[in-house]
């Protein structure tokens, strides 16, 4: 992480920029591993918590002044709130996690695949409710005048905490239960573990960090839109994930490195390079392809991720992914 | 005080009209060592996981100390003092031995540190401690059996059920196990009930068995009266050319 010194002194802006962002969505993606990591549950409805921290920050920190116009309806207490970043930031965290516990509640009680499907429509309706609800979120157009305080530090020290809050969940009697019951839920059940709490624990976690992802995110664009936590990021963070490999925190960290590093990459082709005399660019929309291929690519090679689920430091000795089937019970 | 006893009545089942288990009753005491026998999809699994809560019976009901258990689901089950081990292993191949054991630590509500020490007991006990750091899925059979067995001892359930837990092992591997397991019943004064088609094994360690077949009870007694029922060797000899060796020793 000392890389940062060096690019805050000297690189140019728009890389300052590129790595903020790329804080940002760690948070965001430590967030998601937190739940699916370890309950083997992919959720593709985390982009929903994400949206209701950005909106949260907003509520609480654009100036009064702002408010009376873009955001109409909200209540006194919050139409004349204006919190500093940290505080804000933190209970745009806490309302995400509020959330989850009945959506938690109610979804995990269904089997893997039945409530990764719910965990879409559980997008579907917060991108809804958000873009519809003109009284608080003034709908599909954007809330401005959200301060502009996540620069390459705050990132950065969000991102530090979240693989902290992730790895102490992990090696907590909660982490432990949820992965035992991820590999083997029969005889977890037979060991004790609730895994539907376990679950929801974990839901809960990882929503408030995905909530803390969105305000960070919101106070870094300045403004915020349904439509900005929606589909495309969802991909995004999904991709990360499970390029770098969903059942490590490591693997996690290195797929958002990794795709912000070919993203840019892309992006840099698509506006064009000069070689020489010539030039030449490749046309818009080669970025998502290029992270479609990558996935496609490294799911082929390495189906458990490039990390798989192995980790850098605390390893106690690197497990076989290797899988015997048993009969059944 | 009486010792705990853990009752099955009349208990029935069936799987898309065909019946699996019927009016089936059995009680296990704790210290004591039962055995359940019969040839294969006689229902003995099935029979455990009603137990076990795993499997919600058509009719009966089963108790512990007098309470009803029906409708708990599994994980409460053990929580009230009754564990299981599987036929397959079914360990947490990714956790190190002492992970798994300490998994059912975790399961009756304790934390890291204090089911980390409960599990050393276990492993110690059993006398595996060497493998603690082992990965679970990387362990030979036999001592994947025994890892299974440790699972379930940990937190001192009042009874614990074993589903095949001798299946593929050498006779004197077999006879390991035998000893472990009356150990479990003496030392620990825990109620066993053992499936096992080491009929042998079986007639050594029980002090009661109950042979199912076709998912009724055709007898039931101690290892004398099994030894001398015709319609236990008639039902070995009828249904399973597989284990007409063991019905050999009856
Ligand atoms: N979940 C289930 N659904 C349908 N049939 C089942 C199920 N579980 C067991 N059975 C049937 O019940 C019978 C008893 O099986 P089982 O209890 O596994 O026998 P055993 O353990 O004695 O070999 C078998 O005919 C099996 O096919
Ligand atoms: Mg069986």
């Amino acid at each position: 992480m000392l890389i940062v010194v060096p690019i805050d002194l000297f690189a140019s802006g728009v890389t300052t920029r590129t790595f903020t962002e790329m804080f940002v969505q760690m948070v965001l993606v430590v967030g998601l591993y937190l739940f699916v990591g370890n309950s083997g549950v992919i959720s593709f409805g985390h982009v929903g918590f994400m949206c209701i921290g950005a909106y949260a920050t907003a509520w609480l920190t654009v100036p009064p002044m702002m408010k009376q116009f873009t955001i109409k309806g909200l209540p006194e207490i919050l139409a004349q709130a204006q919190l500093p970043f940290l505080p804000s930031v933190l209970l745009a965290g806490l309302l995400a996690a509020a959330v989850a516990v009945p959506v938690g509640l109610v979804l995990m009680r269904l089997s893997g695949i039945a409530a990764s499907i719910a965990t879409f429509a559980f997008l579907a309706i917060v991108n809804n409710v958000y873009s519809n609800w003109d009284a608080w979120t003034a709908g599909t157009s954007s809330i401005v005048g959200i301060p502009t305080e996540t620069n390459i530090w705050t990132s950065w020290l969000f991102a530090s905490a979240a693989i902290l809050v992730a790895y102490a969940y992990s090696v907590s009697r909660f982490g432990l239960a949820l992965r035992s019951a991820r590999d083997e839920p029969v005889a977890a059940a037979a060991a004790g573990i609730d895994m539907v709490f376990q679950r929801t624990i974990a839901f809960v976690g990882s929503a408030f960090l995905c909530g803390v992802a969105g305000a960070l995110y919101a106070h870094f664009l300045g403004v915020v839109n349904p439509d900005a936590f929606f589909l495309s990021v969802t991909f995004t963070a999904l991709a990360m994930l499970i390029l770098g490999g969903m059942s490590s925190l490591s693997g996690a960290v290195t797929g958002v490195v990794f795709v912000t590093l070919l993203i840019s990459l892309f992006r840099t082709l698509e506006r064009g390079v000069s070689v020489g005399d010539a030039s030449f660019s490749l046309p818009a929309g080669s970025q998502e392809i290029a992270i479609g291929i990558a996935m496609i690519l490294v799911l082929i090679r390495r189906p458990a991720g490039l990390i798989g689920n192995r980790e850098f430091k605390w390893t106690r000795s690197p497990a076989k992914a290797e899988r015997r089937h048993k009969p059944a019970i | 005080m009486n010792p705990p006893r853990l009752i099955a009545d009349r208990i029935a089942v069936s799987f898309a009209g065909l019946r699996a288990l019927s009016d089936v009753s059995l009680e296990l005491v704790s210290g004591a060592v039962h055995g359940l026998i019969g040839p294969n999809g006689a229902g003995k699994t099935t029979l455990v996981n009603i137990l076990t809560g795993f499997q919600a019976p058509t009719a009966g009901n089963y108790r512990l100390d007098g309470e009803r258990l029906n409708g708990l689901p599994p994980h409460k089950v053990r929580r009230g003092g009754i564990a299981r081990t599987f036929q397959g292993g079914r360990l947490f191949k990714d956790l190190t031995v002492l992970e798994n054991l300490e998994v059912a630590g975790l399961g009756l509500g304790l934390d890291r540190g204090a089911a980390e020490v409960l599990a050393e007991e276990v492993l110690e006990w059993i006398g595996i401690a060497d493998l603690a750091d082992e990965l679970a899925g990387s362990l030979p059979y036999t001592d994947e059996r025994r890892v299974g067995i440790g699972r379930a001892l940990v937190g001192r359930p009042a009874f614990i059920l074993m589903d095949e837990p001798a299946a593929g092992m050498s006779v004197h591997e077999a006879e390991a196990l035998g000893r472990l397991i009356l150990r479990i019943a003496e030392e620990r004064h825990c109620g066993v009930l053992v499936i096992e088609h080491n009929i042998g094994l079986v007639l050594d360690i029980c002090s009661h068995i109950t042979v199912l077949d076709s998912g009724e009870i055709i007898e039931a007694g101690d290892p004398e009266t099994i030894r001398r029922s015709e319609a236990v060797r008639h039902a070995y000899m009828g249904t399973q050319a597989d284990i007409v060796s063991d019905a050999a020793v009856l």
